[in-house]
């Protein structure tokens, strides 16, 4: 590090020399568009003399002095560059800049090797236009479904602080490690949901094999590129953006009210020959609230939840910097409110789920020489998360597990009341919700990320042309603390009969607990070193580019590990990669990759594998009978690509290693310390036992992906419609798992040995199109993408099986699995016709009860008859469909997303009603729909079955009548922006002012209407997505 | 040029860097100062350790005697247990159900033996693929400790042979995890092929065993252990559950080869009888006796000396001579099992677990707490012994116990009859001494020395519906014995688990007793001579029914017995006739081997149990209170303990999940395979 440092100065100091310059013409006039506006802070640059320059000022106006014949560059962002050839007099030059029309062809993606064009790309690389990326979440990441083609995502809650999405690059292709996708920002490998949003440049998604190869091992599933603002020649350009948000929920489960609640309750236990739970009497008090000390009636959502919560966002950057060094510096605040109330008499501290989050980065970016370019960046994100003392999952839990009328709020003593009160933690749940979510204490966790980043690009011209060299170093530190300050008030329970004085009874069932502290602390280190040499040059007609490149990181875990060895050890890789690409006049486009990864958790010998890739594109635009012919194909691009990727997720480190002591499989009678005393009675001479509590599994490797990749890409009528379709399939073997089946033949002692034997084939398509067009001074934009996959377990680690529908292989990964219902009995003599159904005892099925197919036919209904059912939680299907118009200053855009194919089972006491007794809420929805009733309505199709109290064995099983679909369509965005004009803003000094409004997650169309199908909750007992509505402003000086 | 100059440094800088890259990845540093197998072997403590971890594996669900929730097979016609529901657990047990009733889970029980066992010959594997003499393992050492792999590993065959039948033999450098399930799918290996393995390996071990022991390494085992389980193994395949069995013809792997051979072949029980023989030539072993006692009472902890009835050779000449004059038949027995002999004391002792039984959970100890009475022994009085088995002790005099006969009515004051107090009924008079030192009869004496309170010394205990130990008012007390016949065996006579000491013992895995019994068996059967090697080759000897070396093999047991040979007792001569014989011998094995571990396992090689353990066990009637005690010793069926036989009760099943994992291991008959 020192070494750069005391370059980098060196650097700086002997630039400064080259600012000296000689006069001798005077050049000055102004700088407009089109329609005579002048371009404020235009550059106006020497050619090839980096550092001599000017900009416009507020009129447009310029003047500098120059030496005579040489070329004035002038540019402005969004409009073309021209050139003027300055002779040898002073002149008035007044320039009118075009603005540009950036084609299609000309479109920049940003690959693995850096920014290439469009048209030369042979991997399948979805480049994301940031605009339509940007809302007002917290983090991008719940931006990507249905906006990026080839991302499936799914939100599974809306707490702040934990509202990011799950997403999976073309899917889930493993089992084993993690399927999770390789984020770089800025090249380095981070996180991507605290990363402020206002702050990215660039968005690619890589898939393929080909376009992943670069990242070796890393990239296996799937690498997403986030490049960070930098800043820019000319003036500087100051830009602020302040939101404020009214988040709602999209969906808010109803419960029923008390006496509803109470009738079903007697319902449940009538129907199946027991006493009602509730006299007629006591029904009486609970509907006219005669005694709400012991028969109350209690909204408790209402009483936990607010209407909504606000967050206010607001961000600063300000660019600029000249030929010679140029800087991004900005800054953001975020502060998201919790959706709970809170006891107001409660002053010192907040209860509430409230996230804030504090960001900034420099970016700075140096020519030390003309060949030399230094960049550094700095960034970092504060977080403070806070909540109440127990966690959000207790609040939810008992929420959704207090009936309206088993408790009161408070008993009119003052009392907290509790529904159980074992001092068991794993009951604290079973707090009232008003208890768990104010009275509880508080917590508080702060997460702290700094991430600090050194490039140096030196052209190598002076040896030869093309020939560039590239240095990266990247640190970057993160750590987590988490403190919670937990009490609870003593907590009681009214017995149902009053006494014979009248009074209410109470028994205490909890004590009080005064705040106690519990904390930990969790930290880890990155480091990061890649050098990077690249060479390319044109000859005629062809073009020839190659890259190679040394990797290294490191990766520490900083908390403390205690005894363990291994965790202390850091994470390490090491590669080398390289590309090689020949192109012929941009049509005929060849590319081979590869990567020759190392990693530190395998054995010797092991540890290095080569992962090549191939691919290839064949521009038919750019042959000359298409191009002379057929005028409207812009460009028609087929690509192929195959290649093979590595990936050493493993859950386990150094598989390789032998662990040895002093191991007792339990005997039967309790664990002991194995020994063995060979001394006679009264005469020890015992030894303790040693063997391998670990075996060492030597041939642990690379889990290999092998992925193939076809893809079209096409651009007609002067780019108005844009399509590009990629179809891939992968297949993933040697997926690291534990064999679990070894058979106890073999011996082992201690952990079963690891080995790289899963296999999945992953199939599937994804693509995106464009189509613009223009009404009159209407612009119109219409986009859509989708991404569909679907995987296959060719291999897993089983033993054998006697039904092939019992083992994985052959089927999803995380494929559901259930019986299969056929309805609802319709009477006893249904019932008697039926196989036996032995689920508890098969004497206590009734009508009304589920009744399920017998899939093996051996007459009885059991697990064995469990058989994949519907398709995994996660969706297989992800559509976006966004249209967006602009006119004049006004600006319009509709965002839809969808998934498809995704199926989750629902249940426990949320929609098994009364399965825990008295413990459980019952839905509205549960309470108005088509459900079996005793006498009433003996539907066989009915959507609930004859209810029972207390659990039942027979229907509350994972089977289909259970499972339900998780496809949803959502207006996901709703945008509406106002740029006030130009003339308008410039006197303010502003140079733009945009307001708007964006509405996310307005509507949701679902079959599912308990709660929001996104979440791939099984009971909904989780924080709700948000529903929000967002009013800002952007300004720009 | 300055530009030149910080490029060429640049350069430099990173290519020291690369230089230093070529071992980034390496994270030997960390682990060069762990433990590894190396290490392990350079050392003797550690090579000691590895292989406590193979011995370990004799314990648990592989003892012998122990708990029966670990050793259920130490339970035939001749033991009953209640361990739960009054017996039914015991009923279910005997009608094939394999299941948790006992405490465990059933799971538990079928599998862990075999894994357990399988544990163990993978650590023995590793030892002897590692050890090796170095500078603290001297040649000596190697080669002992080499040796007692060698027995360990053959030994857990040998246990997984008895119960699961023909099992799948494994290469001797173990099996090689990391191999595809395919290739760790292994059959079955005929029995004749198992017998031949664990005979070639127990060679191998007794060639490089010590002969002896001292005290400190008593537990290990020695030459004579390796031939002696050698000459078990013979006789196991020798016997006719395994020698020509035309029922067990369905018993193949997955090829279709039949595991138990279909051709009798009768040099097989030469060739046990020659195995029976070498450990005999060993000249190292023999039957522990105890002195005779001339003090003492007529009945108590260790009662007077009660001389058997006279005979005119035995009485007149030492054991050594061959005779009874000098020793107490009662101790002599009794000593074996009930801790008052250490390892290294007992003479008889070729194989023991030693010291490792003392675990209440599973050992010995477990097993006699739960003989104890409740009350005043502070046991858990519900394991028993079955009518049959009380029955089929002898008359002090030789003559086979006889109801009809024997007298009836109770003995009117302590000591009118040897061993006996006051109130006990009169057929369990007159008995064997073996009778005494095995079986707790309502109104045995348990004299319980070391208890603090002097009440719960010396007491007896009665069966009778009602008493303390007897059936109780609540059916559901587990604390009974449905029999109405206690169990003696293995209960020290100072012991008490109520308020005094209990006493480590020691589990007599192997004795010599049986060695001579085996022989003895094996000669009988029997009709032409046979020229076998001894094991060293030293010399060849001639095998045949030779009634003599019989009769000299039988004696010793008998006479420590305090009993004479069975041509001697007035019921003619058994040895002319070799049905007769075996009936005596397996009487005599039933017998001497009570608890044992021997008798379920016997019953099977001999065919018998598909009568033997099918016949209704009979018992005193335990619903008769003190009252009308004389019809409590009426033999009645006991409904609680009932047994029933199926093919299947041969041999044990294998887990589902191990036939599931190990595609090629074909299940036992009788038995649902998992599909």
């Amino acid at each position: 590090m020192k070494n750069y440092i005391l370059t980098i100065l060196c650097l700086v100091i002997y630039t400064m020399g080259a600012f000296a310059q000689q006069t001798t013409v005077r050049v000055s006039g102004t700088v407009v568009d089109e329609k005579g506006e002048p371009l404020i802070g235009a550059t106006i640059v020497v050619k090839e003399k980096p550092g001599l320059g000017v900009a416009t000022n507020i009129d447009g106006e310029y003047s500098m002095t120059l030496e005579s014949f040489q070329y004035l560059q002038f540019s402005y962002l969004g409009f073309e560059t021209q050139e003027h050839l300055i002779k040898d007099q002073d002149m008035v030059l007044d320039v009118v800049l075009e603005e540009s029309h950036a084609t299609e062809l000309d479109e920049v993606t940003i690959t693995g090797m850096g920014p290439q064009k469009k048209v030369t790309v042979t991997g399948a690389i979805t480049t994301v236009d940031v605009g339509t990326l940007s809302t007002p979440v917290s983090s991008i990441s719940n931006a990507l479904a249905g906006n990026v083609a080839g991302v499936l995502a799914m939100q599974r809650s809306g707490q702040p602080g934990s509202n990011t999405s799950e997403f999976w690059i073309r899917g889930i292709s493993t089992f084993g490690g993690s399927s999770s996708a390789l984020i770089l920002v800025d090249g380095f490998e981070r996180g991507m949901d605290e990363l402020n949003i206002e702050d990215i440049e660039s968005f690619s998604v890589l898939k393929d094999a080909s376009a992943t190869a670069i990242y070796g091992s890393r990239g296996a599933n799937g690498v997403i590129l986030i490049n960070t603002k930098r800043g820019s020649d000319g003036k500087v350009s100051v830009t602020g953006k302040s939101e404020y948000t009214w988040t709602t929920r999209t969906s808010t489960p109803k419960f029923v009210d008390g006496l509803t609640y109470a009738s079903m309750a007697n319902e449940a236990r009538v129907s199946r020959n027991q006493r009602p739970v509730y006299t007629d009497q006591e029904l009486m008090m609970i509907d006219e609230q005669l005694d709400p000390d012991i028969y109350p009636n209690v909204d408790w959502m209402n009483l936990l939840l607010k209407d909504g919560a606000p967050t206010y966002r607001s961000s600063v950057s300000v660019r600029g910097g000249g030929s010679r060094a140029r800087y991004y510096l900005s800054g953001s605040f975020l502060d998201e409110g919790g959706m709970y109330n809170v006891d107001r008499t409660m002053k010192e501290y907040d209860t509430n789920a409230n996230y804030q989050r504090y960001n900034y980065r420099l970016n700075i970016d140096m020519n030390v020489t003309e060949s030399t370019l230094i960049q550094v960046g700095i960034g970092g994100a504060l977080e403070k998360t806070n909540h109440a003392g127990a966690s959000s999952d207790h609040i939810w839990n008992s929420v959704f597990g207090y009936n309206p009328i088993t408790m009161p709020v408070m008993y009119s003593n003052g009392y907290v009341p509790v529904i159980q009160g074992e001092e068991s933690e794993m009951l604290e749940n079973r707090y009232n919700p008003w208890t768990v979510a104010t009275q509880t204490g508080y917590a508080e966790i702060w997460q702290n990320t700094i991430n600090s980043n050194i490039t140096l690009q030196q052209d190598l011209h002076f040896i030869t042309k093309g020939l560039k060299f590239i240095g990266r170093f990247g640190y970057d530190t993160y750590n987590y603390n988490y403190i919670q300050r937990r009490k609870n008030p003593e907590m009681w329970r009214a017995e149902r009969q009053r006494n014979s004085d009248g009074e209410v009874v109470f028994n205490r069932l909890v004590p009080e607990r005064l705040l106690e502290q519990f904390s930990n602390a969790f930290g880890d280190r990155k480091e990061f070193f890649e050098a990077e040499l690249s060479y390319g040059t044109d000859i005629g007609n062809h073009n020839i580019a190659s890259v190679v490149k040394y990797t290294h990181d490191n990766y520490i875990n900083t908390s403390s590990y205690g005894g363990n060895i291994m965790e202390g050890i850091a994470r390490r890789h090491q590669g080398v990669a390289g590309n090689l690409s020949y192109g012929y006049l941009n049509r005929y486009l060849l590319n081979f990759n590869f990567g020759y990864n190392g990693s530190e958790n395998f054995a010797k010998g092991h540890q290095f594998g080569f992962f090549p890739a191939y691919s290839a594109a064949w521009n038919i635009a750019e042959e000359n009978f298409v191009r002379d012919n057929v005028d409207w194909l812009s460009m028609l691009k087929l690509r192929y690509s195959y290649g093979e990727v590595g990936t050493d997720n493993s859950s386990s480190r150094f598989p390789y290693l032998a662990e040895f002591g002093n191991y007792d499989r339990s005997t039967g009678a309790g664990s002991q310390a194995v020994s063995y005393n060979w001394g006679d009675l009264n005469s020890s001479f015992a030894y303790n036992g040693l063997t391998y509590t670990r075996v060492s599994s030597n041939n642990v490797t690379w889990e290999v992906a092998r992925k193939h990749d076809v893809g079209v890409d096409m651009y007609l009528f002067g780019d108005k419609f844009g399509l590009t379709v990629d179809y891939f399939s992968e297949a993933r073997d040697g997926i690291y798992m534990v064999r679990s089946f070894l058979p106890d033949m073999v011996g082992i002692q201690g952990q079963n040995p690891s080995a790289n034997v899963g296999s999945v084939e992953t199939k599937g398509f994804d693509g995106n199109f464009k189509l613009d067009h223009r009404v009159g001074e209407v612009g119109l934009q219409l986009r859509g993408n989708f991404t569909y996959s679907k995987n296959e377990i060719t291999e897993a680690d089983e033993m054998v099986n006697r039904y092939p529908y019992l083992r994985r292989t052959g089927f999803r990964v995380d494929q559901a699995k259930g019986l299969v219902a056929l309805g609802l009995f319709e009477d006893y003599e249904d019932i008697r016709n039926s196989p036996r159904q032995d689920f508890g005892d098969a004497r206590d099925v009734m009508p009304g009860d589920i009744k399920y197919k017998d899939i093996n036919g051996d007459g009885i209904v059991n697990n064995d008859d469990i058989v994949p059912i519907g398709s995994t939680t996660r969706p297989n299907l992800i559509y976006g469909l966004g249209l967006s118009a602009n006119w004049k200053g006004f600006d319009f855009n509709v965002h839809f997303q969808g998934a498809g194919k995704s199926n989750f089972f629902i249940n426990g006491f949320t929609v098994y009603p009364f399965v825990d007794g008295e413990w459980g809420n019952i839905l509205q929805d549960m309470a108005d729909s088509n459900r079996w009733i005793l006498g009433e309505n003996e539907d066989p199709q009915a959507e609930y079955p004859r209810l029972s109290y207390g659990g039942n064995s027979n229907n509350y099983r994972a089977s289909t009548y259970w499972l339900r679909d998780g496809t949803y369509l959502r207006l996901k965005t709703l945008e509406m922006g106002y740029t006030l004009p130009k003339k308008f803003t410039t006197r303010f000094f502003f140079e733009s002012v945009r307001f708007h409004v964006i509405g996310q997650n307005l509507l949701t169309f679902s079959p599912f209407k308990l709660w929001d199908p996104e979440m791939g909750s099984s009971n909904g007992m989780r924080y709700p997505l948000g529903k929000t509505v967002t009013c800002g402003v952007t300004v720009n000086i | 040029m300055k530009k030149k100059h910080i490029l060429i440094s640049a350069i430099i800088c990173f290519g020291s860097f690369f230089s230093s890259c070529s071992d980034y990845l390496n994270v030997e540093r960390y682990f060069s100062d762990r433990q590894d197998l190396d290490r392990i072997f350079s050392s003797r403590d550690y090579t000691e350790q590895w292989l406590a971890n193979a011995y370990y594996q004799l314990l648990s669900f592989n003892l012998e005697i122990g708990h029966v929730r670990f050793t259920l097979t130490n339970y035939s016609d001749d033991m009953i247990f209640t361990e739960g529901g009054a017996g039914v657990s015991f009923s279910n047990y005997k009608f094939g159900a394999y299941g948790p009733q006992y405490g465990g889970n059933v799971g538990a029980l079928i599998s862990r033996p075999w894994d357990q066992s399988y544990e163990g010959i993978r650590q023995a594997s590793i030892f002897l693929q590692n050890v090796r003499p170095g500078p603290e393992i001297t040649e000596e050492m190697y080669t002992d400790l080499k040796g007692q792999a060698y027995f360990i590993r053959a030994y857990l065959y040998w246990l997984l042979l008895r119960k699961y039948g023909p099992i799948p033999i494994l290469p001797d450098e173990g099996l090689d995890y990391e191999t595809s399930y395919s290739e760790l799918s292994l059959p079955r290996n005929t029995y004749d092929e198992c017998v031949e393995y664990i005979s070639e390996q127990m060679l191998l071990a007794a060639n490089h065993l010590a002969d002896t022991r001292s005290t400190r390494d008593a537990s290990r085992p020695t030459k004579g252990a390796a031939l002696s389980v050698r000459a078990k193994v013979y006789l196991y395949g020798a016997s006719p559950l395994m020698n020509g069995n035309a029922e067990m013809a369905d018993f193949v792997d997955d090829q279709g080869r039949p595991l138990i051979s279909q051709q009798y072949d009768e040099e097989k029980w030469a060739k046990a009888a020659a195995a029976a023989l070498d450990v005999i030539k060993l000249n190292k072993y023999e039957l522990y006796t105890a002195p005779k006692r001339l003090s003492g009472g007529l009945w108590g902890a260790y009662p007077r000396t009660i001389d058997p009835p006279y005979h005119p050779v035995y009485s007149e000449k030492t054991f050594k001579e061959g005779g009874w004059s000098d020793i107490d038949p009662l101790d002599s027995y009794r000593a074996l099992f009930n801790g008052d002999l250490y390892v290294s004391e007992n003479p008889e002792l070729i194989f023991s677990r030693g010291d490792n039984q003392l675990n209440d959970e599973y050992g010995i100890q477990s097993m006699t707490r739960h003989q104890m009475p409740v009350n005043k022994g502070g046991g858990w009085n519900c394991h028993g012994i079955t009518g049959k088995q009380a029955d089929a002790y002898a008359m002090i005099d030789g003559k086979p116990f006889d109801r009809n006969t024997s007298p009836k009515g109770f003995t009117e004051h302590d000591g009118q009859y040897p061993y006996l107090r006051k109130d006990v009924w009169l057929e369990y008079a007159n008995r064997e001494p073996r009778f005494y030192a095995s079986v707790a009869f309502s109104g045995a004496n348990w004299s319980n020395t070391t208890a603090r309170d002097a009440q719960n010394r010396d007491f007896q205990t009665f069966y009778y519906y009602g008493e303390d130990d007897g059936r109780k008012i609540v059916s559901t007390d587990d604390r009974w014995i449905p029999t109405g016949i206690g169990m003696m065996k293995y209960v020290n006579p100072k012991e008490s688990y109520k308020d005094g000491t209990v006493f480590p013992k020691v589990d007599p895995a192997i004795r010599y007793a049986d060695i001579l019994l085996m022989y003895a068996e094996a000669l009988n059967e029997l009709t032409s001579s046979y020229q076998i090697q001894s094991w060293d080759n030293s010399e060849t000897y001639t095998i045949s029914r030779d009634v003599a070396v019989m009769k000299a093999s039988v004696l010793p047991v008998r006479l420590r017995a305090g009993l004479p040979n069975y041509d001697e007792i007035g019921v003619g001569d058994p040895y002319n006739n070799p049905e007769e014989f075996r009936v005596h011998l397996k009487r005599e094995r039933q017998i001497e081997f009570l608890g044992e571990n021997q008798r379920y396992y016997d019953l099977r090689r001999w065919k018998d149990a598909p009568v033997e353990e099918s016949q209704m066990i009979y018992g005193c009637n335990t619903t008769v209170p003190k009252e009308y005690r004389e019809y409590f010793y009426e033999q009645v069926v006991v409904p609680s303990v009932q047994t029933s036989w199926s093919m299947r009760k041969y041999f044990w099943p294998v887990s589902y999940d191990e036939l599931r994992r190990n595609a090629r291991l074909t299940q036992a008959p009788g038995w649902p395979s998992f599909d």
